[in-house]
């Protein structure tokens, strides 16, 4: 990534920087060339007029009439041309020579002309006619015929049909009537001009390329040191951060750059590390809380479960009744909870019991009723009196006002008489040896830990062989559907009746697979819990 | 579960609608600990509820203890699914219910 950015920046910038100056170098080059080429030519020209103006005064204008008349077989006329001759060697010029233009300008009679020996040219004799060459020619020649045109000049440097680029300086020829009476033409070669001017290019060229690479070399220096390695300080610093995931030792991004919006870059980079970090050790905080209340829950789950039979049968070498029991809790952990202990070898102590509300609260309420109400079963007093003594002392500690339903039995296992009182808990459903489950609407005391000093009642059933008691929470009839319809006593009840024959554990998974197809996919909101007594008669 | 009040005086009439589990217990928890102060009357019309838990039956139970202290409370026009509840729970023992 580094070189990329050093690459990209440093040559596109150069890039640019280079064909700025070609661009300048150019719009310069031009200028100077026209303006280079504009004063040669003037300094070209002056001389060129100097030259035609000696060369005027060599000439009598008054008589070319008569030089053209006689065909040149004058000898003022020769002496003149051999002077001319004499001027066209000394100063160097390509050809000196008079025309008359005729009416139109569109063509010329020759009067004198006078050709360099190194020109190669051959001399046009008096009374040559010849077109004119061009418009430009014609339009001079007429100027200063017609308006009095005193100086004109034609450079040809193109459009010469195979001659040299030259240029040629006209001045008029004024007999002493001061009328025109030719027109006065000296030639010279461009070549002088055309070598001074590819000299000037080729030093503005020199020059503007020694510039190009300066400025190149300035910038890209310039860049480096200001853009690229700062930036690239940033992006190793980003890089180490995104790496690491800590506040570097040494702070490289502290005075990195005198530049503002280097400094400004550098100070987000750096504000977005300690936003990060302290953002990392929130979380990593936040995440260790969370991980260690969901072991905290798991283990509370876990003593929770550990602290409820679960093994069955729970009585192997006991063959006068048969128990089963269950709990789905809806959270980790529930507030709901069964119990069967042995009192003494002839009395089995039963419990069902549901606290209100859920989660943690509900599960240490329930641990606290579940060891009271077993603790206080085994010193061997009634059903109710039980529940008043566990009421009493639940009562006096009892700051966050939660109560807890329960049902406690103790069946006596030699005559299969069950005591039981019922504390705001569901009715248990019974089933006799040959018969159907239908519930038993025992007599209810008030709910365990809401109020000091309740009375509760014992009632008595007799269990014969083959009898069955079915005891569960609210969470069984109150389990609801996606429709919001409760599950209810008269499903139970049918649940209940589905098999005829059945052992204690299958009852019960024929009740919650019954509750499963109800709910269908609703949540379960209260933990499930049954249990199942069945007895085989004493011994 | 919704929850309506109408306030005369020390007179505080509160109608509840829909269900109260433990979802919707606490909002009528804090209802009631935020209006019941000089309240010497309450009474909870329940005539549109639907269903109530145990978690409903805890704020009952603990604003019916408060009322006992400084006046009196009264459940007004209870259905049979809640009456159902109230008996098996034994609250319609501790309960002043008016129908």
């Amino acid at each position: 990534m580094n070189k990329n950015i050093k690459y990209g920046l440093s040559f596109n910038i150069i890039s640019f920087v280079v064909f700025l100056l070609l661009v300048f170098s150019i719009t310069v080059g031009i200028a100077g060339y026209m303006q280079f080429t504009q004063s040669l030519a003037t300094e070209y020209n002056d001389s060129a007029f100097r030259t035609a103006e000696t060369a005027a005064t060599l000439i009598n204008a008054d008589r070319i009439d008569e030089y053209l008349e006689n065909g040149g077989e004058d000898n003022e006329y020769k002496l003149s041309l051999s002077r001319l001759d004499t001027l066209c060697e000394k100063q160097n010029v390509s050809v000196i020579y008079t025309i008359i233009p005729d009416a139109d300008y569109s063509h010329y009679t020759s009067i004198f002309n006078s050709v360099n020996a190194n020109t190669g040219y051959d001399r046009w004799n008096i009374g040559y006619v010849r077109e004119t060459t061009n418009d430009e020619y014609k339009k001079i020649y007429k100027e200063m015929y017609e308006n009095g045109l005193e100086r004109g000049t034609v450079i040809r440097d193109k459009n010469l049909n195979g001659g040299l680029p030259h240029i040629t300086s006209l001045i008029p020829l004024k007999g002493s009537d001061g009328m025109v009476k030719a027109i006065l033409c000296v030639q010279r070669p461009m070549e002088q001009l055309l070598i001074g001017r590819r000299g000037y290019l080729k030093h503005v060229s020199l020059i503007m390329i020694i510039i190009a690479i300066l400025a190149s070399l300035i910038a890209g220096f310039g860049i480096r040191k200001y853009f690229i390695s700062p930036v690239k300080k940033i992006s190793e610093e980003a890089e180490r951060f995104a790496a690491e995931n800590r506040i570097a030792d040494k702070n490289v991004l502290k005075n990195l750059s005198k530049l503002n919006e280097m400094r400004a870059l550098a100070s987000s980079v750096e504000k977005m590390e300690l936003d990060t970090v302290s953002y990392i050790e929130n979380i990593t905080s936040i995440t260790a809380d969370k991980e260690r209340m969901g072991t905290e829950l798991n283990i509370a789950s876990q003593i929770q479960e550990g602290s409820i039979p679960t093994i069955f049968p729970p009585y192997p070498d006991r063959k006068e009744f048969d128990i089963y029991a269950s709990m789905t809790p809806a959270k980790e952990v529930g507030g709901d909870f069964y119990d069967f202990f042995l009192i003494d070898d002839d009395h089995l102590g039963l419990v069902m019991a549901d606290v209100s509300g859920k989660g943690v609260p509900a599960a240490l309420f329930m641990m606290v009723t579940k060891i009271l109400v077993s603790e206080i079963a085994k010193t061997g007093i009634s059903t109710d009196e039980i529940l008043s003594t566990v009421n009493n002392r639940i009562c006096a500690h009892n700051k966050a006002g939660m109560f807890v339903t329960v049902w406690l039995g103790i069946l006596e296992i030699s005559t299969g008489i069950l005591r039981a009182s019922n504390a705001g808990h569901e009715y248990p459903a019974i089933k006799r040896a040959n018969g159907k489950f239908e519930l038993f609407k025992d007599k209810h005391g008030f709910v365990v830990g809401g109020m000091d000093d309740i009375k509760y009642n014992e009632y008595e059933i007799k269990l014969s062989k083959g009898d069955t008691i079915f005891l569960y929470t609210d969470g069984v009839t109150e389990a609801t559907n996606a429709n919001n319809e409760l599950f209810g006593n008269d499903r139970l009840v049918s649940a209940l009746n589905i098999k005829s024959e059945f052992s204690t554990a299958e009852l019960l998974e024929c009740v919650k697979s019954e509750i499963d197809k109800f709910v269908g996919k609703a949540p379960q909101f209260d933990d499930i819990t049954m249990m199942a007594v069945r007895y085989f008669g004493g011994k | 579960m919704e929850i309506l009040k109408n306030k005369t005086g020390s007179n505080l009439v509160i109608y509840l609608s829909g269900r109260l589990d433990t979802v919707s217990a606490p909002q009528l928890e804090e209802e009631l600990k935020a209006s019941i102060g000089d309240v010497t009357e309450l009474i909870l019309d329940i005539s549109n509820l639907e269903y109530m838990s145990s978690a409903g039956l805890r704020i009952l139970l603990s604003a019916q203890k408060t009322m006992n202290a400084k006046g009196k409370m009264i459940v007004k026009n209870v259905n049979d699914t809640i009456m159902e509840i109230f008996e098996v729970t034994g609250f319609i023992d501790i309960l002043t219910i008016e129908n």
